[in-house]
């Protein structure tokens, strides 16, 4: 190993050890966050990597990575391997609207792309980091330390269960900081170490590392001194007694039919009240509310008959889907009897053993199971439920007017309270006033929770007394409070504004656990009984939000925009006018621009997209050529240069360049120069290699020229003749 | 005629009477153009007296020449004042110190005491006795020799006096092929009684104006501050080159250029000297005495983790 520079394959293997580590920091975040898409993350590692290996200058290496960034956005969220100038331009947009949000401190509304950027942003410093401790400081304690605290808190503190990756960490972790040592060592006291050496100093390093995880792994595992740390560590630090002070009521947490009073404490209780194995994250619907009575929901008496279903038959509004959109299939296990089914958004069928009958209310959204005419508890059952997705740009287009066209009667769903304080629809009017569509008021509700000093709380939230309105008090007094604060207030904020809505209980997705056949599995358990808000969005049906904070609404929004997406956070009737006007004229234009750019790529595009391992080999080839292309230079620069620098005056300062290009070429034909090799010494290997003493002749005026800071007496002409001679010689 | 010519000049006729030496008389003569002084450390008689004899008589230089021993005195390198009856008054007998070329014979071999007047004079060009300065006529060009120290009966310089020599340089065996032609030369005749004169003390003062005419460029500046403040920084050494070892290294780099018939330095004349300047100058930690490391090999490594200036840096 040379000094100062390492090894490649010693840092290749430094780089393959890094990138595992760092896989292990991304594993916990896709499987306890909505991220998907690991693939395209690990890419940008191993593409960063490689570039390092590479040693790839910085105006090569950031464009490339640029563009894979801006690929992998327009991939995830466009779901199109290749770029279009519609959405191009609609991501940009999007991404440049994130901007303003920044700068107000508005998190919560940063959009997904931006958040991706971030993510991406976040992976880059990370990785010029790495790179950093293991070139320069040789030393990477500092990153190992933080992943074992990162990756033990996680296990510590949520459901990821970190068994293999802290043995993964650990064997990785230890390799890297072994080797890394060894190299330091062997810089810090001028040791070059051939690869035989290094490998016999590994040697103990290795032995030792796969005896003790193979010791470690093989002793016999004590059990965890806390079965669940969090409510340990609560009743150590707020004492037994949660919530008893203020004399308002503890109830436990989970799915209670009562809510006519809402309001108080709440205490923890984990049990498992049913899982399902489902690929995707889901929120579990039970019923809706109607009717807000200022401290609470009812339900107004059904007046219609339940409809019956043949388990397994389609039913509903859903019977219409579209035969290309993907089915999901869920089988809910339950582990406690709840008095209806749980069912996600998208239901269409329900599988169930056939000697029921299933019976669904469909004002308050209940399903049951009937056998011989009287309520039958299911154990399990299956859903099959299709993906819903919503296209923004309709969604942007719905108007308070459309309801008018809908058949359906929403006075139950408009109903408020008649002592309902003014302040609350003077608020829901402001804070809904700028918005045009029905959707974007809806969201403005929705954000409004976000930037309106509200905090998430399950302790000692205020119950109404007297004539106090329970959304009143949370709006403008106490701030304070759970799911139920929130979507009360949701619905009541968009009944004052005319927005039908309704309450809706659940549950929320629940832990994501990988069950013993490899399938994701969600433990729903009374910690996640969720409130939230459904409302009826014309031509799309009733549609969920999610006010609370720190929950995340799982509705898949299609990003479909083709205009400009103006901050929609900015209250400016004019701005928002402005790019209206303009839609109606710019379509002509685009429209024909389309025909030109659009036309010649799309083929291609539909092309590829019908041959894609096509598409791969021909990028794969493309990539070869280019790269071929670039690491031959040493054949093609070196002519390039004889016929550029012979058109220029030949002086001084055009021989600083020649020599110095004549340097690289020479690098590149293989004489090598280390960085400690006088010019002459290098000369005299280089003459010595191609016989003459043409080197030894150009070195001497350069060398006169830089050290001796004169040139007067040099015959530029002839220098340039020789300099073509051997640059040319130099091509091999 | 240049300046090299004339040089060469001289080295041919030192080469007359000294055979396959060429690079230790073109280090003497470095260090006499650069006003310095040289440590010549070997076994007896590989040629270390009849190089600087050769030296002498080649540039018509007056020689003196002094054997250390362990009872010699200060006086008797430096001078005495004898009372003179006739004119009733001290008189001062300058001693074999005062002198264009001196060689100072095993002078690991003297009191310490002895040693120190020795170097005192070298370092200031002038000696004192009785309160009475006398300067020594340039040029003043001190040649020391000592066996090496591991032999017994020697009292070792001190690190800090070492310093006073611009070169350590050791000459060595002659090759075999070399011995024979000694021995060929010698058989009838005595080749240094047959030396002639080619360069005069006015020229040699000339030459010794012209050395600090070549240009050292910033980047041969920054070379050699570089290789300095890397034996300060190396974990096998005690103490590293001072600055004032900096500084020996340019002018003998000066030098050393002219000889080569140059006018400016290159970063090879900083590589090939480096190790005579500095070696001297470092003191090592005991890990690298019992390694067996050297200074020299802790110099030759330092210059192979330096990176050579090949261009103009922005200091």
């Amino acid at each position: 190993m040379n000094e100062g520079k390492i090894d490649v394959r010693f840092l290749m293997l430094m780089y393959a050890l890094a990138f595992v580590l760092l896989w292990e920091w991304l594993l916990p975040v896709v499987e306890l966050t909505d991220t998907e898409y690991i693939g395209i993350f690990l890419w940008f590692i191993g593409i960063s990597f490689l570039f390092g290996l590479l040693r790839m200058k910085w105006w090569i290496a950031v464009p490339l990575k640029i563009i894979y960034l801006f690929w992998s956005l327009h991939f995830v969220f466009f779901k199109m391997p290749f770029f279009s100038k519609e959405s191009v331009s609609l991501l940009i947009s999007d991404l440049m609207s994130n901007f303003a949000i920044i700068t107000t401190g508005d998190w919560g509304s940063i959009t997904n792309p931006m958040r991706t950027v971030l993510f991406f942003v976040l992976l880059w410093m990370t990785i010029y980091l790495i790179r950093h401790w293991i070139e320069v400081r040789k030393s990477i304690l500092l990153f190992y330390v933080m992943t074992v605290v990162f990756i033990s808190v996680l296990d510590t503190f949520s459901s990821y269960a970190a068994d293999g990756a802290v043995f993964r960490v650990m064997v990785t972790g230890l390799l890297l900081i072994g080797l890394l040592t060894i190299s330091r060592l062997s810089a810090k006291h001028g040791r070059k170490m051939n690869t035989g050496m290094f490998a016999a100093f590994s040697l103990p390093l290795l032995f030792a590392v796969i005896g003790s995880s193979a010791f470690a792994s093989v002793m016999p595992d004590k059990g965890p001194a806390w079965a669940d740390p969090i409510p340990f560590l609560k009743s150590v630090v707020q004492g037994e007694g949660v919530g008893s002070g203020s004399g308002s009521v503890v109830s436990k947490s989970g799915y209670d039919p009562d809510d006519s009073r809402l309001g108080g404490s709440f205490s923890q209780d984990d049990t498992l009240i049913f899982s399902a194995v489902v690929p995707k994250k889901q929120y579990w619907k039970i019923e809706t509310k109607n009717t807000y009575t200022g401290k609470g929901w009812e339900q107004t008496p059904v007046e219609r008959s339940p409809v019956n279903i043949v388990p397994g038959s389609l039913f509903g509004a859903s019977s219409d889907i579209l035969e290309g959109s993907d089915v999901l299939r869920a089988e809910v296990t339950i582990q406690e009897q709840l008095p209806y089914l749980v069912y996600p958004y998208g239901t269409s069928k329900i599988h169930t053993r056939t000697d029921v009958v299933l019976q669904n209310q469909e004002e308050t959204g209940q399903f049951w199971a009937m056998k011989d005419s009287e309520k039958f508890e299911l154990d399990s059952f299956g859903i099959d439920l299709s993906e819903q997705n919503f296209s923004l740009k309709a969604l942007q287009e719905t108007s308070m007017d459309d309801y008018s066209l809908e058949s359906e009667d929403f006075t139950q769903y408009l109903q408020l309270p008649n002592d309902l304080p003014e302040r609350v629809s003077e608020l829901a009017t402001q804070i809904t006033g700028s918005e045009e569509s029905v959707y974007e008021k809806a969201k403005s509700i929705e954000r409004y929770f976000n930037r309106g000093g509200f905090s998430y709380d399950q302790q000692d939230v205020a119950i109404p007394k007297g004539n106090e309105d329970y959304v009143d008090q949370f709006l403008f007094d106490t701030k304070r409070g759970y799911c139920d604060n929130f979507s009360t207030s949701m619905v009541v904020m968009l009944r004052a504004v005319d927005i039908p809505a309704r309450w809706v209980k659940g549950f929320a997705p629940g832990e994501t656990e990988r069950n013993s056949k490899g399938k994701t599995e969600h433990k729903i358990t009374n910690n996640e009984a969720h409130s939230w808000v459904e409302a009826y969005i014309p031509g799309f049906g009733w549609m969920p939000f999610e006010p609370t904070i720190g929950f995340s609404n799982l509705t898949d929004i299609d990003y479909d925009l083709e205009t400009d997406m103006s901050d929609p956070e900015t209250p400016n009737m004019e701005e928002r006018e402005r790019p209206e006007k303009e839609k109606e004229e710019v379509p002509a234009a685009t429209k024909s621009d389309d025909g030109g750019f659009g036309s010649f790529f799309k083929p291609i595009g539909d092309f590829l997209s019908k041959h894609k391992w096509i598409g791969i080999i021909g990028s794969v080839l493309i990539l070869y050529i280019v790269w071929k292309i670039y690491s031959n230079r040493g054949k093609w620069v070196p002519r390039l240069l004889v016929h550029s620098y012979r058109k220029r005056k030949a002086d001084w300062n055009l021989y600083k360049k020649q020599y110095k290009s004549l340097l690289k070429q020479l690098e590149r034909f293989g004489i090598k120069r280390s960085d400690s090799m006088t010019l002459s010494e290098y000369a005299k290997t280089v003459d010595t290699y191609f016989g003459g003493r043409q080197m030894g002749m150009l070195t001497a005026a350069y060398e006169q020229g830089i050290y001796g800071g004169y040139t007067s007496n040099l015959d530029w002409t002839s220098l340039q003749e020789i300099w073509e001679d051997l640059i040319i010689r130099a091509t091999g | 005629m240049t300046h090299a010519q004339v040089i060469d000049k001289v080295l041919a006729n030192i080469d007359k009477v000294m055979i396959g030496k060429r690079d230790i008389s073109e280090l003497s003569v470095t260090a006499m153009l650069a006003g310095g002084h040289v440590l010549l450390e070997d076994v007896p008689g590989v040629g270390k007296t009849m190089m600087v004899k050769a030296l002498a008589k080649s540039i018509g230089a007056t020689f003196k020449r002094i054997q250390f021993t362990p009872d010699l005195l200060p006086s008797d390198v430096l001078g005495v004042s004898i009372y003179n009856p006739k004119e009733m008054e001290f008189e001062f007998r300058p001693g074999p110190i005062v002198g264009n070329i001196v060689l100072a014979d095993e002078i690991n071999r003297t009191s310490p005491k002895t040693q120190a007047a020795l170097l005192e004079s070298m370092e200031e060009s002038s000696v004192t006795v009785d309160g009475e300065t006398i300067r020594i006529p340039q040029p003043f060009f001190v040649m020391a020799t000592q066996n090496p120290i591991e032999y017994e009966g020697t009292y070792p310089l001190p690190e800090a006096q070492l310093d006073r020599f611009l070169f350590k340089l050791k000459m060595g065996y002659p090759k075999r092929i070399e011995e024979i032609e000694v021995l060929e030369r010698a058989e009838k005749t005595v080749p240094i009684d047959h030396l002639e004169t080619v360069l005069s003390i006015q020229e040699l003062r000339e030459l010794q104006d012209a050395v600090k005419e070549v240009n050292v460029d910033q980047t041969i500046k920054s070379y050699i501050v570089d290789c300095a403040s890397e034996t300060r920084n190396n974990p096998y050494v005690y103490l590293g080159v001072s600055p004032r070892g900096s500084l020996a290294l340019m002018k003998s780099c000066q030098a050393y250029a002219l000889i080569k018939g140059r006018t400016y330095v290159t970063p090879d004349d900083v590589k090939y000297l480096a190790p005579f300047v500095f070696g001297h100058r470092i003191i090592l930690k005991s890990e690298a005495k019992y390694e067996g490391i050297t200074a020299n090999e802790i110099i030759e490594r330092i210059l192979t983790r330096v990176s050579v200036p090949i261009d103009r840096v922005k200091l």
